[in-house]
């Protein structure tokens, strides 16, 4: 009888510990989720953030300014523009 | 080694002199302690658990707020045009700030404040939470946390960028600074942009990092991205040309709208004075305002081709019909019309060409005011626009039972009833449309709406060709013309009306066209508001407006001239071998 008690204690022991054990262990990965999940939702945030910036350097009123003054670019006309007619079978007219 | 056995109990040295109620009431006592003890768990346990529960998860337990985007407003290719991004907003507690006047100087130099005005701020001790200053550049809160100052914090809090800025300020309006819409498509789609924030529950530990999820969690809800029609190159540059005329002729105002004829779009809408939505500081009604939507305007001799198209409709006369104008004058009752030169004997698509007063008047007292006023109607003329747009406004049109034979007569050129630019764009889209009039949308469409038949597709046929006059020589507006394709237009100049009168020297000029002219794509309407240098004409001030915002929007959209142009390419000939 005292034998089965004791195994009976035995493993009682091993199951808190493992139990403490298990939850330690979730804490730690629910810390490392909500880590990664903020660490994600920081770079959406900060994706975004860039792509406003490349569209305010792509502005039609910068992009015209640099062509004009920096590259020497002029406006294209009709006059200046040669109109080519794809004659391949399926191109569109 | 021997032993004397001692019986303890028996010793006298251990026999006790005090009673023996003593030691039992000690041990009660302690039972009684112990009792107490087990008493107290079951009280915590047991009965008030709730209670204990509750006070405990408030010590560990946080509501952590999932902050959930505004969509972002996109025009047709994709380009952003607004779009929030998070940036610190600097807050304080009153009770704990320093009170080192140095910091404080150095603190409020930063949030661009007075010291005086930063103390202000401070001064209400009894809360402790005070906003010193939303939304401030990243640099100025580093700066700010590098002065180390206790009680002041920052906060991440989005704002909303626009990065496109003046050009299509109109357009897209703004948010305040809890980013709700207060303009433009940002105010009417407020809703289907904004996002719902969600929640969840959450166990942190000592430092305090999340460890453990409780309850269920609410999703935060984004907001939609939303896709307008608008096209922001045609944009900045319908803009840059209407600013250039509008300074070049040191007028008040312009305005231009371009519409996309196949599918009803709005490709451009443009007013100039306009404003920077990312630095409001000091703005003005007068920037503020969406011309375009907002403002009515007696449109002049815009007005005739539609009353022109009517009469061609009802079969009253015929483009070669000839009318006579001379002298140039014409009486009704105790009014007089007059042209601006006499004409003398003109076609009717010499009557649009010229743009007489007195042939329009002539061609117009042939029908009964109820079915121009049906036209009128039938082309949005006095109905609140569809366009999802505040301020939106549907101009004037009176009943036709009150017209009087002179006002019939002035109606037909542009007088005595009111219209936005924005409706006489939507209007000529019914001569560019084949006689079917589409809905205007501000939102992309994926497909092209069904039209509304106004006018038969030969009247509108024969309304454009007299369109076209107008922009050749011996029209009203060769500055209409431009390199490669045919265009079409009418001009307009209005006297402004000014208390009860019309004001003898303020005008406005008009031009409103299509492009091309035989097979259109675009509708382009011009205002300018008081021209006061270089001509006050629709064909001088508008017209080439117009000329240039065609120009560029039939190449953006890559159609191909319609007409022979001395192409300026001159390519090297290969050198012949031999």
């Amino acid at each position: 009888m005292s034998r089965l008690s004791a195994l009976l204690f035995l493993a009682i022991m091993a199951s808190a510990f493992l139990l403490v054990r298990t939850q330690y262990e979730s804490r730690a990965l629910t810390t490392e989720l909500d880590r990664a999940q903020r660490e994600a939702r920081r770079l959406e945030i900060e994706n975004d953030k860039l792509d406003v910036e490349r569209r305010a350097q792509a502005t039609p009123l910068r992009v015209e300014k640099i062509a004009q003054e920096q590259l020497r670019m002029r406006t294209i006309t009709p006059a200046i523009t040669h109109y080519a007619t794809d004659t391949a079978p399926g191109a569109r007219p | 080694m021997s032993s004397r056995s001692v019986q303890y109990t028996s010793s006298p040295l251990l026999a006790s002199k005090t009673p023996i109620w003593r030691s039992q009431f000690i041990v009660a006592c302690i039972a009684l302690g112990f009792l107490a003890l087990v008493a107290r768990a079951a009280w915590v346990q047991v009965i008030d658990s709730a209670f204990f529960k509750r006070q405990g998860t408030v010590r560990f337990a946080r509501t952590l707020e999932l902050p959930a985007n505004r969509g972002r407003v996109l025009d047709r290719n994709g380009h952003i045009l607004a779009s929030s991004v998070p940036v610190p907003s600097i807050w304080a507690d009153p009770d704990e700030v320093d009170r080192d006047p140095a910091k404080r100087q150095a603190l409020a130099r930063l949030l661009g404040m007075s010291a005086q005005e930063l103390d202000r701020k401070l001064q209400d001790e009894d809360k402790n939470f005070v906003w010193l200053k939303r939304q401030v550049d990243d640099s100025v809160a580093q700066q700010i946390a590098a002065l180390k100052i206790k009680g002041v914090y920052d906060r991440k809090e989005y704002k909303r960028i626009y990065p496109e800025g003046e050009p299509v300020a109109h357009v897209v309006g703004f948010t305040n600074v809890e980013n709700l819409g207060q303009e433009g498509v940002e105010l009417t789609f407020n809703d289907y942009l904004g996002g719902r924030p969600g929640s969840r529950r959450v166990i942190k530990d000592a430092l305090g990092r999340v460890v453990e999820e409780m309850g269920e969690t609410v999703p935060p809800v984004d907001g939609r991205d939303l896709q307008l029609s608008i096209d922001s190159k045609v944009q900045y540059f319908a803009y840059e040309k209407i600013k250039e005329a509008v300074q070049n002729h040191r007028a008040q105002a312009g305005s231009v709208v371009v519409l996309d004829v196949q599918t009803g779009e709005l490709l451009a809408l443009a007013n100039y004075p306009s404003y920077s939505p990312n630095k409001r500081g000091v703005l003005s009604g007068a920037q503020l305002r969406n011309r375009a939507l907002t403002d009515t305007f007696e449109p002049g001799s815009t007005m005739k081709p539609i009353v022109v198209g009517l009469a061609l409709e009802k079969g009253l006369v015929k483009p070669e019909t000839p009318i006579q104008t001379a002298p140039g004058r014409l009486q009704m009752g105790t009014a007089t019309i007059t042209d601006a030169h006499p004409h003398g004997v003109l076609s009717v698509n010499e009557v649009i060409q010229k743009s007489s007063n007195v042939g329009t008047v002539k061609i117009a007292m042939q029908m009964p005011p109820r079915d121009m006023w049906e036209m009128f109607t039938q082309l949005g003329f006095g109905q609140k626009p569809q366009v999802p747009f505040p301020g939106a406004v549907s101009g004037k049109v009176r009943a036709y039972k009150t017209w009087k034979p002179i006002e019939q007569a002035t109606m037909s050129y542009g007088y005595g009833l009111s219209t936005s630019l924005f409706q006489l764009a939507q209007a000529y889209s019914v001569f560019a449309n084949d006689g079917a009039l589409l809905p205007v949308s501000l939102v992309k469409v994926q497909q092209p709406p069904q039209g509304v038949p106004v006018m038969s597709a030969q009247t509108a046929q024969a309304v454009r060709h007299m369109l076209g006059l107008v922009t050749i020589p011996g029209g009203t507006a060769p500055k209409a013309q431009t390199m490669g394709y045919s265009v079409g237009g009418k001009t307009g100049t209005a006297h402004k009306t000014e208390g009860k009168g019309y004001a003898s020297r303020k005008y406005r000029g008009f031009f409103v066209g299509i492009a091309p002219i035989d097979k259109p794509r675009i509708v382009v309407a011009v205002m300018v508001d008081e021209p006061t240098a270089g001509g006050y004409y629709g064909g001088e001030v508008a017209a080439p407006v117009f000329s240039q915002t065609v120009q560029q929007t039939l190449r953006m959209m890559g159609v191909q001239p319609n007409m022979a142009v001395k192409p300026l390419v001159v390519t090297q000939a290969e050198p012949e071998s031999f």
